[in-house]
């Protein structure tokens, strides 16, 4: 074994070139490898807390018929007793919030836009949602939700912003249909202008004061969410069970997790993540088949010295071992190397990401990434690169040399 | 020791069928000298290696210290090669990456040898093939004639009961090429280990103290021959 050893680390250095090149491929390979994992899942986590924090809380309760058309965002399907529901959950300790969110056409100027608004209570929102951070321009709707001259205050995200040419201070009017389907126009004024991590706040949401929408919308007390936070490390599972446990009084109620919520962007993810293993699958087939030329190519320069050894007596699966342990090596080197790239890289978009924020605005990717995309570290990805590399190196360094121990000793000694 | 009993090795080549021999018998004892010459063709390289369990006869039966090699599979040819042969090839066949001293204990190495007793053989038979104080050299840094002394430690150190050499001198100009025959028959008479050795080159014959011409696939005459060492 010692021997074996020893003759594989020397012929590693035999033609240094060739195994510097193919230990350069494999290295790349392991590094995009561990480049694109870590930022998928960056990207990911990132999206994950974005659509908790800015989109849908870690849970909403909701009427099960409005759950049931939630696309559609039917308001005469709206929860009665918000406060009868708030009362049932109070005892668990859980923060919420109400909203009322509703579709309409936005007005500004000579152009609209369809847009999804959502009736904030200014109050207790940011109990659940992080909205008030964001407000880059202007300022967070006030308790009152009115302005200085009494025009109902709104914040609507950058893109729309720029999108219509609003500014903070611009009039703009909603048009939207009543809980019983009288049309209704609201009108008004740009508070802030938000610029979210979170593109789906940037580019098609405008916020309202609750007050303002229960009165236009004839609510009469009713909304059409409350929405729920609570930690991730709280056992996600464990606590809709309980919130599920105290609404069990309103079987009109439907419980949705955050994850049912953004399932369109889950099925998204998913697809990408499957497709980014596709190309790395790509990457480590171009590695593969360069690893294994170098080993055919080893074996070839080298049968009648194979030839030689078992001659001597030395048993084919040790000279197999041999090779194995060559291509290890370059496994070895290669994943070593492309760990330490990667690496490196990935300390780079974890500690500071790609500013993608002047593509976000015109281009959907599916991600609740705004701007700046940050990796992730993925410790199983890192160890299973390095042991990935090493173990496919030797596996397709098998079929060079089967080939050459698959000819008699007399032709292997014979060959030129 | 060894014996050749009528063995015929025919190969094929596409449609044609080569008889490389055609019946040959032939036994050697224990601390011969022995050449097999003949012209290219003849057949000396298929019989060494036959006789080197490297390749299997069509028919016929050869035997080494009493065991049929016929029967035995891989594995245990390889074992027999590795306990009772040493090979001495043409183009010496020395790994490049290995020095001088690893590529002769790789023979010992073989045979579950090591540390200090692996260090002291290798030694020892390097100094005795003229080697001394050149065994951190790689192939590469030393003469064909060093090279194939080289071979030769590496087919001595762990005491084959025989050597079987194809064409020792071939690759060497004729001066190197008789001092590696001098070399081989002094191992020889100091060892009692049995050489055979393959050629076509009359020098060479003059060494062997047994001549067995091939030709055409047969031998044409086996005879006991006074070794002049291409002094005669």
């Amino acid at each position: 074994m010692k021997f074996l050893l020893s003759l594989a680390w020397k012929n590693l250095f035999r033609y240094g070139r060739r195994t510097f090149i193919t230990a350069a491929a494999l290295a790349v390979g392991i590094a995009a490898y561990i480049w694109m994992d870590g930022w998928l899942l960056g990207a990911e986590k990132e999206s994950e807390r974005n659509i908790i924090w800015y989109e849908s809380g870690s849970a909403k309760i909701m009427d099960a018929d409005y759950a049931e058309e939630l696309k559609s965002l039917p308001l005469k399907h709206a929860m009665e007793n918000p406060g009868a529901v708030e009362a049932a959950i109070a005892d668990l300790g859980l923060t919420h919030t109400r909203r009322i969110r509703f579709a309409g056409e936005l007005f500004f100027g000579e152009g609209s836009l369809m847009v999804q608004a959502i009736a904030v209570d200014p109050a207790t929102d940011e109990r659940v949602f992080r909205l008030p951070e964001t407000v880059a321009e202007g300022e967070y709707l006030d308790g009152s939700g009115t302005g200085v001259a009494g025009e109902a205050q709104a914040l609507i995200g950058r893109w729309l912003a720029q999108d219509l040419g609003a500014e903070v201070g611009d009039l703009l009017e909603i048009r939207t249909r009543t809980r019983y389907g009288a049309f209704q126009t609201i009108e008004l004024l740009v508070a802030g202008i938000l610029d979210s991590p979170n593109p789906v706040i940037n580019q098609g949401t405008v916020f309202l004061p609750l007050a303002l929408a229960e009165e236009s919308l004839q609510m009469e007390g009713a909304v059409t969410e409350i929405a729920l936070y609570f930690p991730e490390w709280q056992e996600p599972e464990d606590r809709m069970s309980e919130i599920r446990g105290a609404l069990s009084g309103f079987p009109e109620l439907s419980l949705v997790g955050w994850r049912e919520l953004a399932r369109d962007y889950l099925m998204i993810a998913q697809a990408k993540t499957a497709g980014s293993s596709i190309i790395l699958l790509l990457v480590f087939i171009i590695a593969a088949v360069g690893i294994s030329n170098t080993m055919l190519m080893a074996v070839y320069e080298r049968v009648r010295e194979i030839g030689m050894m078992r001659a001597m007596g030395m048993q084919d699966g040790s000279i197999r071992l041999a090779f194995l342990f060559e291509a290890g090596g370059i496994g070895l080197i290669g994943s070593a190397a492309g760990l330490a790239l990667g690496a490196a890289v990935n300390f780079y978009m974890v500690r500071w990401g790609i500013d993608l924020g002047a593509l976000m605005g015109d281009m959907e990717i599916g991600y609740r990434v705004h701007s700046v995309f940050r990796a992730a570290w993925h410790p199983q990805a890192l160890v299973g690169g390095l042991v990935f590399g090493v173990l496919a190196s030797m596996v397709v360094s098998f079929i060079p040399s089967s080939r050459a121990l698959k000819m008699g000793i007399t032709d292997c000694l014979r060959h030129t | 020791m060894i014996k050749v009993d009528d063995v015929r090795k025919e190969y094929h080549a596409g449609q044609t069928v080569v008889h490389a021999l055609k019946g040959v018998s032939l036994e050697v004892q224990a601390g011969e000298f022995l050449s097999i010459a003949g012209p290219s063709g003849s057949g000396k390289t298929t019989l060494l290696n036959l006789i080197g369990c490297l390749d299997k006869a069509t028919s016929g039966q050869i035997s080494i210290d009493g065991q049929s090699v016929g029967d035995k599979d891989k594995r245990e040819l390889a074992y027999l090669r590795r306990e009772k042969l040493g090979f001495v090839f043409q183009t010496f066949n020395l790994i490049p990456v290995l020095s001088a001293f690893e590529n002769v204990s790789f023979a010992l190495s073989l045979l579950g040898v090591d540390g200090q007793e692996l260090g002291e053989r290798t030694n020892a038979i390097l100094r005795e093939v003229g080697l001394g104080g050149m065994e951190r050299r790689l192939p590469g840094q030393l003469s064909g004639g060093q090279q194939q002394r080289v071979a030769i430690a590496r087919a001595l150190v762990k005491g084959p009961s025989i050597v079987l050499a194809d064409e020792p001198t071939a690759n060497l100009d004729s001066g190197t090429g008789q001092e590696i025959l001098e070399l081989m028959a002094e191992l020889n008479r100091r060892h009692g280990t049995t050489f055979i050795f393959s050629t076509h080159d009359r020098m060479v014959m003059d060494f062997a103290r047994r001549l067995v011409l091939l030709h055409d696939g047969l031998i044409t005459e086996d005879r006991a021959v006074r070794a002049t060492g291409g002094k005669a």
